[in-house]
């Protein structure tokens, strides 16, 4: 159960990495009478720079858990507080132990052992993040990945919770979205989430031959984000009119209110309406 | 022209009298188009209809009518200020969406809120649920012929309201819950409704058994009626009393216990034969087991003690403490102008709503405003199933049809 801090609080290897040679260059160690103790104090700490802060915090944390796990028992899980921007320790009794997630080791989690003994090479990467677990997976091969889910009696993924896309303009350069498919096992009670990378213009294979509920859920992606399943049996607008000639809106860069300007019928030019002012 | 081309071929608008004698002899189909404005369809949801006869053998749902664009404009807002658009996502239940993006939000920051307010979050929750349940009884009913019970439902109803009331100031639109707690005291005098509620909604709550559910009218209009096998409702991604009506045993409260829900005890009512009577027993349960979840929360709930977490900055401070000491004044300035960063990262809380699962699947990237924010309504996903239930019935069932999967258009559109 003893997890990475880096792990938790990072999504990608290269960060976790960044700020770990930040922690050791720029972190000098603090005194203890400069920690913040009272709301006075942190608030006052929140103004000064707040990269040399937290890393000093996390730099001297790191040092006293690496005490505590000498001293004690090593078959005793070790469980990392989590930070808020303070400093200020919160331990998260509900978050931490929640253990619907599965084991949170990716080399025991039954999802990626299956998936990697069926498919070699289709995960790409796996996070774990506030115990949810995330398998990143080619894009191409989503669907087969999905049926073994489905249908291996230990996995037994019988629900499509969600599917949905986020468009990564601005955090990666390639691809740009991310297929987000949340599933869910009654007999098992066990959440897990595929992500599946794909390009502008790129295909996804559909998901309507293993869940039905993600014919709809599909439409709705391929409305908002313009992302075409190959083999959908009816993919048309779902939420916007049928003629909509705007683009997809949930992509960053659509503008918030359109593309267009709209102007209400007989408001055109608009008068201004000057009151006048009332007279006893 | 042949039998079978005739089959397919569908008439649109106005029959002269050949084609009134083919599809009386249903040789030809009709589409027929229902809604928008239609009373029954509980809002702007719109089906295309296609028949044969009476019998309907094709239906196509269209909705985003009240589309807002919901999820749009959350990535636009700050994590403490899209609470009050959760309200608005399912207006019947609004005290169920704040509850759910909250816990979403917690999630993402890893903090709990403390436990009297835990309880008093269950509390809310379970009486929004009466609430969004009494909604669904009356329209449904009133959908099938019983103006009485739409009457009866309403006014239990505003006992309800009065005590979102009471407790926040507003009875619709409640924006009742904060990130850690709540920011506001219990009121003098809530507990008090609340028991008096509990004392007299299982007397109201006979009253509809004793209209319904041995009416030979009702029974007629609603057994048998919209079967869903067990297997359709997991393929259809179902949740709810859609899924518990048709015998699958499967609720977020029991299954992954939130908030304070592992210490109470209660049952989860099952369906056995899928149909809308079914589904209309598993709700009148739901609320008999929401009431003994009330009870228990109200015995178990601390008489005193902080109501909102003051050791993060994630959370506003309390509002007493803001009006006498000077740093909480500081940190509330500073929470309500700039907001909070949350950490990067990526979370799906999903809670066990009236209509089903209602999940906020919430993408950080570090800043102050979250940078996906995605709600998976219940009620979206369950409307899918509607041309399933609805091939091979009578036009008079789709209204029943419409009705029993207790749908919200201002939910399923966002």
């Amino acid at each position: 159960m003893s997890q990475d801090p880096a792990k938790k609080e990072q999504n990608t290897p290269e960060e976790a990495t960044a700020t770990g040679v930040e922690s050791t260059v720029v972190g000098p160690k603090d005194d203890p009478a400069d920690k913040p103790t009272t709301d006075n104090q942190r608030m006052h700490v929140e103004a000064s720079p707040a990269s040399e802060i937290s890393d000093a915090d996390e730099a001297d944390s790191a040092e006293a858990r690496a005490q505590l796990a000498a001293m004690s028992d090593p078959s005793i899980p070790v469980i990392e507080p989590a930070h808020d921007m303070t400093g200020v320790q919160i331990i998260d009794p509900v978050w931490v132990h929640s253990g619907y997630w599965g084991p949170l080791d990716e080399n025991i989690h039954p999802a990626v052992v299956a998936i990697r003994s069926a498919f070699p090479g289709v995960v790409k990467e796996v996070t774990i993040f506030r115990d949810e677990v995330t398998i990143h997976v080619v894009a191409e091969r989503l669907a087969e990945v999905a049926l073994l889910l489905r249908d291996d009696d230990a996995l037994a993924y019988s629900h499509v919770s969600d599917l949905t896309a986020v468009d990564m303009l601005g955090l990666r350069r390639s691809p740009r979205f991310d297929v987000v498919v949340t599933l869910y096992s009654v007999k098992h009670r066990k959440r897990l989430r595929l992500k599946a990378a794909v390009e502008e213009g790129q295909r996804c294979p559909t998901l309507t031959g293993v869940y039905k509920a993600a014919g709809w859920l599909e439409r709705e992606t391929y409305d908002m984000f313009g992302i075409i399943f190959d083999g959908h049996p009816d993919l048309r607008r779902m939420l916007l009119p049928e003629d909509w000639d705007e683009g997809h809106p949930l992509r960053k860069d659509y503008p918030i209110r359109g593309y267009k300007q709209y102007v209400q019928p007989g408001y055109e030019n608009p008068a201004p309406r000057i009151r006048e002012p009332r007279r006893p | 022209m042949s039998a079978t081309e005739l089959d397919i071929q569908q008439s649109y608008g106005t029959l002269d009298v050949e084609e009134e004698r083919q599809l009386s002899e249903s040789k030809r189909q009709l589409v027929l188009n229902m809604g928008p404005q239609h009373p029954s369809t509980h809002g702007v949801l719109r089906v295309v209809v296609t028949m044969e006869g009476e019998t309907i053998v094709g239906s196509d749902p269209i909705i985003g009518y009240l589309h807002r664009g919901v999820e749009k404009i959350g990535e636009t807002r700050r994590y403490s200020q899209f609470t009050p658009w959760t309200d608005r996502t399912d207006y019947v239940a609004a005290p169920q969406n704040n509850l759910g993006y909250i816990l979403a939000v917690e999630k993402l920051v890893g903090i709990t809120a403390t436990e009297r307010a835990q309880y008093w979050r269950v509390i809310m929750a379970e009486l929004s649920r009466i609430a969004s349940h009494l909604v669904w009884l009356g329209t449904h009913a009133l959908d099938i012929g019983a103006l009485s019970m739409s009457l009866f439902c309403f006014r239990e109803r505003e006992l309800i309201l009065d005590i979102f009331e009471k407790f926040c100031g507003a009875r619709l639109t409640t924006n009742m819950m904060e990130i850690g707690g709540f920011s506001r005291p219990i009121p003098p005098g809530l507990v008090e409704m609340v028991e008096s509620f509990l004392k007299i909604f299982p007397e109201m709550q006979q009253e509809y058994v004793d209209l319904l559910s041995a009416n030979p009218i009702w029974l007629a209009r609603t057994r048998g009626v919209g079967v869903i096998e067990p297997q359709a409702a997991l393929d259809y991604g179902l949740t709810g009393a859609c899924l518990r009506g048709s015998g699958i045993n499967y609720d977020i409260r029991k299954a992954q216990p939130y908030l304070i829900y592992d210490r109470i005890d209660f049952e989860v009512p099952i369906g056995t034969r899928g149909d809308v009577y079914d589904r209309y027993l598993v709700r009148m349960e739901e609320m008999r087991q929401s009431l003994r979840i009330i009870r228990q929360c109200l015995d178990q709930v601390p008489t005193d003690g902080p109501l909102m977490r003051h050791d993060s900055n994630y959370c506003i401070p309390p509002h007493d403490t803001v009006l006498r000491t000077a740093e909480d004044m500081q940190r509330h300035f500073v929470w309500v102008v700039k907001g909070f960063n949350a950490p990067k990262g990526e979370v799906y809380v999903a809670i066990e709503h009236s209509k089903g699962e209602l999940g906020h699947y919430i993408v950080s990237d570090g800043s102050a405003v979250p940078y996906r924010l995605r709600i998976r309504t219940p009620d979206f996903v369950n409307l899918q199933v509607l041309p399933h239930m609805a091939q091979g019935s009578m036009l008079a069932d789709m209204v029943a049809l419409i009705g029993t999967i207790d749908i919200v258009l201002g939910s399923v559109d966002r």
